[in-house]
């Protein structure tokens, strides 16, 4: 079974593959997704391996299907998915569907071409058809002015004053794009100087392209001018300005007449264009049965040569030769699925080796949906190296618990979980609905860290005793003003409690997590800050230790010996003697000073622990003053006891520093004296002494400026990293005040707004909305996000950086379902 | 301009300039490159650089037109994606430089119209980045103060056209003369503008445009010779910008030879190296690809600074010589004639 322990351990794997039955073989192997192909040569060129040819006719197939999939798409067919996956087909079948797609095609292509013949006929005919609709118009100004022969028509000016009689004007009628019009009659204006006369008029319904397909907005237009040179001249500028024009019928019968005509062949063309429609139209229905299944196929076969190319040819044996990585679990898996595809192709069998190898494997981690989102925190942070120690089992549960440490709400934690809870309740409906909505993918992929973090928080809320910023009070509090007068209690506005008396509190802490009393007592926050800042620290330290012991396995496993000695245990005697006493002495603070008891235990004794630590470390005793009844030491020889654990942290620093590289130096020249021992003595040795040497020394100052910075790493770090960890502390006083911001600022003037009984449900009504969408989206979203970060901060740098290198390289095994995935997105992307 | 604030209009853009020029081939990509059997092998090594599917939708075989098209409409959306989001100054900046395109292509559609070619034809010849609203009309002018009163007074470049109005009918030698003294103003307006903007922008957009400016006159003077442009004429058609001016420039105006024109480039450091090393023999580089080098590493050096607006220019320039070198190798492979196939200008 694999184990999330550490990676799986990989094999390097040679596979002899006969030519006929390779193509099968790779084709079980990409079914199977176990094996991670090594290109065997990249020095050579993309277009001169074996398999060229046939990749470029899958891209040739590829393209055919994508123009089919447009036309598809464009004509709004729904494409249907079964969900089903084809196998990869056999080379042979290659060529039918080659074939197939080339008839598609060009079946496409032709009725396409036909239509789009029709539609430009279609096009000029309607625009012709709106022309002499419109036109009209003008010619009957132009005549009724003429009738009249006023002054009132613009047309008018154009012709000389002393002209007998109408001059034949002529002109030109045509269609245009609407938004060149501007630019259009301007240049009419300079190039004929003002000589020309343009109506135009909107065509109100846009017109179809008929190439690209798209609706079209357009003007028809009609030029008046004089003479023939200006006749050139606006046909040159309609020309350039891509207007159609069609002739016009000067006289109104024929216009008329023209209309008719135009009108019946409309009709004609509507019923060929709707019969082209509908050829088309079930061309691509039956194309978008089955585009699907040819889209996989090809995808299949193209990425079983693209790996085909990868593998070395042997001529001898007229086979291919393949390396990969194989987890050894799974060699089985892989042995089956290749006599599979032997069998398939009939030929004879391939062979499987098992090779040695220095080179570093590549870090495979078999996850399921559980764990898969916790691994990739921690691959985000970098893929472990091969084999060793893996955070995420761990990660799985101190993330949501610091997570929740932070978050620490009920009501807040109950939100986060319900929703966390309906992601993986409704998993499959919603993972089957593929978006690329970033956000939400976010989200779903990390539904079951969600989850978890809403059920932590949850926990930390009951132990903060935090619902919305109020108190929970199940088990009844501990405190109580009984020994009070009710006149006292209603007169004073603070009345202070004392632990000591039996009368006002039960000398028994509340059952589980914090006392309700605490939520409406005026030194909360004091409370609290000093409660949250001493657990903070000791979680941390807590999980830093157990980050430098789990680095115990990693030596053993590795077979480092030395850094056991040299680096783990100076290691867990420095964290040990310094902050592992630091944690001990909350504690002792926690358990032995409190009221009720003796004076020198009494709260007011209790020295501030953060000082005590300070003067350890800089080893300053304290005097005892004689008419004090407290002491400032709180245990017998606790003076002597700290300088002792000082000077064994302070020990630790060298010993860290110098041990293993004196070690190390010393095991060299003990190689080296035994080589000089054993070897004779000649030209050879001391030639190979003088290289030997300089190379020895560049090792060593590598080896030492390492160490060095290891150390200064390892010594400041527990100091900032155990510092670091106060962000526990600091994020969940953040989101407690907030939420307390939110409740007395927004919620409590909803609730006490209308005690005179006027309008209170309706302000509440407005008042909750803006606290319940304010709570999602600064306390639930914003806060839960910050939170999230925080906790990441503290595994990858706090908890990592006592055992975990990451410097591995992650295991892509080549597998048609992660192949097809991504084709698939790259299409839905375009 | 602050540098500090660079960043605030420009940041995203020069980001994302310098992220595509990142994605320009290099020398190895062209020693991958120059051994393509066919035009197929070239697609396909082409699909493995940034280019990435360009022309996965071109049906095999392939035409190298079908390249070059498509190699210029990915540059051009670039550029367009660049401009669109691009404010002042560098949308001027970024729309002085389309200028120059629209010079070249109201000249081919000139020169067309005078053969009589339908304008249709030349349409898809024309550069998209140098294409305005009238430009189809062109045609109607026939004379140079047409050209001006008709089509170009609304353009961008009827400011550089203020020389060149005339009442003569248009011919070949004349059209010349148009996109010369067209281009001569366009260089030195863009020279001032980006002497305006100063900083950065300036140091090294003038270093490049008074190259562009001095390669122009040694070409226009190279090719004058033995046409029936006098030297006076010619000596107007000189950009004023470049390190020729003034004293080269007069040089040049009086020279009779070729020989003439390597002397006067004797007296400049930098284009006597591009003189020298130049000639038409097998082995030799000529002085065109002499100068297009000297181009490719103004550009690149352009890349060397930051804040500033060089690099957008820069960056047009450098793709447009991977255009034309992938072209050329695709002409070579595709007429079978490998001989010339390494003539092409390596992008350092």
């Amino acid at each position: 079974m694999g184990s999330l322990f550490r990676s799986e351990e990989m094999a390097l794997c040679q596979l002899f593959l006969q030519s006929e039955s390779a193509y099968t073989c790779v084709s079980e192997l990409g079914e199977l997704g176990l094996v991670q192909f090594r290109d065997l040569n990249p020095d050579v060129n993309a277009f001169q391996r074996k398999f060229v040819n046939e990749v470029r006719r899958c891209d040739e197939m590829e393209r055919k299907l994508r123009y089919l999939e447009r036309e598809i798409r464009k004509d709004g067919i729904p494409v249907l998915d079964t969900g089903e996956n084809p196998e990869a087909p056999m080379p042979r079948e290659m060529i039918d569907l080659e074939a197939t797609f080339e008839k598609l095609e060009n079946e496409l292509k032709e009725v396409n071409s036909n239509a789009e013949a029709l539609k430009r006929n279609y096009l000029e005919l309607t625009e012709l058809k709106h022309i002499l609709k419109k036109t009209q118009a003008f010619f009957d100004e132009r005549e009724g002015s003429l009738e009249a022969g006023g002054q009132t028509s613009l047309t008018q000016n154009l012709l000389p004053e002393d002209s007998k009689g109408p001059i034949q004007l002529g002109f030109v009628a045509g269609v245009i794009l609407r938004e060149r019009i501007p630019a259009f009659e301007r240049m009419l204006w300079r190039a004929c100087r003002g000589n020309v006369f343009l109506r135009q008029a909107i065509i109100e319904d846009p017109l179809e392209d008929p190439v690209t397909g798209e609706q079209v907005y357009k003007s028809v237009f009609i030029i008046f001018f004089q003479g023939d040179q200006l006749k050139m001249r606006v046909k040159k500028i309609c020309e350039g300005f891509r207007a159609t024009m069609y002739p016009c019928p000067e006289a109104p019968a024929d216009r008329r007449e023209m209309a008719m005509g135009v009108k019946t062949r409309l009709d004609d063309l509507n019923t060929v264009l709707s019969q082209t429609q509908d050829h088309r139209h079930r061309v691509l229905v039956s194309a978008a049965r089955n585009i699907r299944a040819w889209m996989m196929k090809v995808w299949k076969i193209k990425s079983i040569y693209y790996t085909l190319n990868m593998f070395n040819l042997d001529v001898i044996q007229n086979g291919l030769i393949a390396e990969c990585w194989i987890p050894v679990a799974n060699l089985e898996d892989v042995q089956l699925a290749l006599r599979r595809g032997t069998e398939k192709s009939g030929s004879l069998p391939a062979i499987l080796n098992r090779l040695n190898t220095v080179e570093a494997p590549p870090t495979f981690h078999r996850t399921n949906k559980f764990t898969k989102a916790f691994q990739a925190l921690i691959d985000s942070y970098g893929v472990a190296t091969y084999r060793e120690i893996n955070p995420a089992p761990y990660t799985i549960i101190t993330f949501p618990f610091l997570f929740a440490v932070m978050f620490g709400d009920l009501g807040h934690g109950i939100i986060m979980a319900l929703f966390g809870a309906w992601m993986v309740w409704r998993e499959k409906p919603l993972s089957a609905k593929k978006t690329d909505n970033e956000i939400w993918n976010i989200f779903f992929g990390g539904r079951y860290i969600i989850l978890l973090m809403g059920l932590f928080s949850m926990y930390t809320g009951f132990i903060y005793n935090d619902v919305f910023s109020k108190a929970l009070n199940i088990f009844g509090s501990a405190w109580h003003v009984r020994s009070y007068n009710e006149s006292t209690i209603m007169s004073n506005k603070e009345l202070t409690l004392n632990p000591g008396d039996v009368q006002q509190y039960d000398q028994y802490p509340y059952p589980f997590g914090l006392d309700p009393m605490w939520q409406i007592s005026s030194n909360k926050i004091n409370y609290y800050n000093s409660y949250k800042m001493k657990i903070s620290i000791i979680f941390g330290i807590i999980h830093m230790l157990f980050g430098v012991i789990l680095s115990v396995w990693n030596y053993k496993f590795f077979n480092k010996q030395i850094s056991i000695y040299c680096e783990f245990i100076p290691q867990i005697l420095f964290l040990s003697c310094l902050f592992v006493y630091l944690v001990l002495l909350v504690f002792h603070k926690w358990v032995w000073y409190g009221a009720g008891g003796d004076v020198s235990v009494s709260p007011s004794c209790a020295p501030s622990i953060l000082i005590t630590f300070i003067n350890m470390v800089l080893m300053k005793g304290y005097e005892n003053r004689p008419d004090d009844d407290c002491s400032p030491y709180m245990y017998a020889g606790q003076f002597g006891f700290q300088r002792f654990l000082v000077v064994v942290a302070v020990i630790c620093v060298p010993w860290m520093l110098f041990a293993k590289p004196f070690l190390i130096h010393r095991n060299n020249k003990r190689k080296q004296m035994m080589v000089q021992a054993n070897g004779g003595e000649g030209v050879v040795e001391e030639g190979g002494e003088t290289s030997t040497v300089p190379h020895e020394e560049h090792d060593m100052s590598e080896i030492m400026i390492h160490q060095g910075i290891h150390t200064i790493e390892y010594v400041l770090g527990s100091v900032s990293h155990t510092a670091s960890y106060l962000r526990l502390w600091a994020l969940s006083l953040a989101h407690a005040q907030l939420s307390e911001v939110l409740w007395s600022m927004v919620l409590s003037i909803g609730l006490t707004s209308g005690s005179d009984g006027g309008g209170g449900g309706v302000v509440m009504y407005f008042i909750f909305a803006a606290w319940a969408s304010l709570t999602i989206a600064i306390l639930v979203l914003m806060e839960g996000l910050s939170a999230f970060l925080h906790t990441l901060r503290l595994h990858w740098v706090e908890f990592q950086s006592k055992f975990y290198s990451g410097s591995g390289y992650a295991f892509v095994p080549f597998a048609f379902e992660t192949i097809l995935d991504q084709a698939e997105n790259a299409i839905v992307e375009t | 301009m602050l540098d500090s604030i660079f960043n605030i209009d420009n940041g995203y853009l020069e980001g994302l300039v310098r992220g595509f020029k990142n994605g320009i081939l290099k020398q190895t990509d062209y020693l991958n490159l120059v051994q393509c059997e066919t035009l197929d092998d070239l697609k396909l090594h082409l699909q493995s650089t940034d280019y990435g599917n360009f022309l996965a939708n071109e049906a095999s075989p392939l035409q190298v037109s079908v390249i070059d098209d498509k190699l210029r409409d990915k540059l051009v959306t670039e550029f367009q994606h660049l401009r669109n989001h691009a404010v002042e100054p560098l949308a001027t900046f970024l729309d002085y430089i389309t200028y120059g395109y629209m010079i070249d292509n109201i000249v081919l559609l000139i020169t067309g119209a005078l053969h009589q070619r339908p304008i249709s034809e030349l349409m898809p010849k024309c550069h998209p980045l140098g294409t305005f609203e009238q430009i189809e009309a062109i045609n109607v002018a026939s004379t140079s103060s047409e050209l001006y009163n008709a089509v170009l007074v609304d353009t961008p470049l009827a400011d550089f056209f203020g020389e060149c109005v005339s009442e003569q009918d248009l011919d070949e030698l004349n059209i010349e003369i148009i996109r010369n003294t067209l281009y001569k103003a366009y260089l030195e307006s863009f020279y001032s503008y980006c002497k305006s903007l100063g900083g950065t922008t300036a140091d090294v957009m003038c270093e490049i445009l008074a190259f562009e400016a001095d390669r122009r006159a040694f070409i226009i003077t190279l090719n004058s010779f033995g046409t029936e442009l006098t030297n006076e004429d010619r000596k107007k058609l000189y950009p004023q910008c470049g390190k020729l001016y003034p004293d080269g420039l007069a040089a040049l105006a009086r020279a009779d030879d070729p020989e003439n024109v390597k002397q006067v480039a004797e007296f400049y450091t930098e284009y006597r190296a591009l003189f020298e090393g130049a000639g038409n023999n097998p082995g030799e580089k000529t002085l065109e690809d002499k100068f297009f080098e000297h181009e490719v590493k103004l550009n690149v050096n352009a890349f060397l600074h930051q804040f500033h607006f060089g690099v957008f220019y820069a960056y047009l320039k450098l793709k447009e010589q991977e255009c034309r070198n992938i072209v050329w190798i695709a002409e070579c492979i595709a007429q079978k004639h490998r001989a010339k196939i390494d003539n092409y200008i390596p992008i350092l």
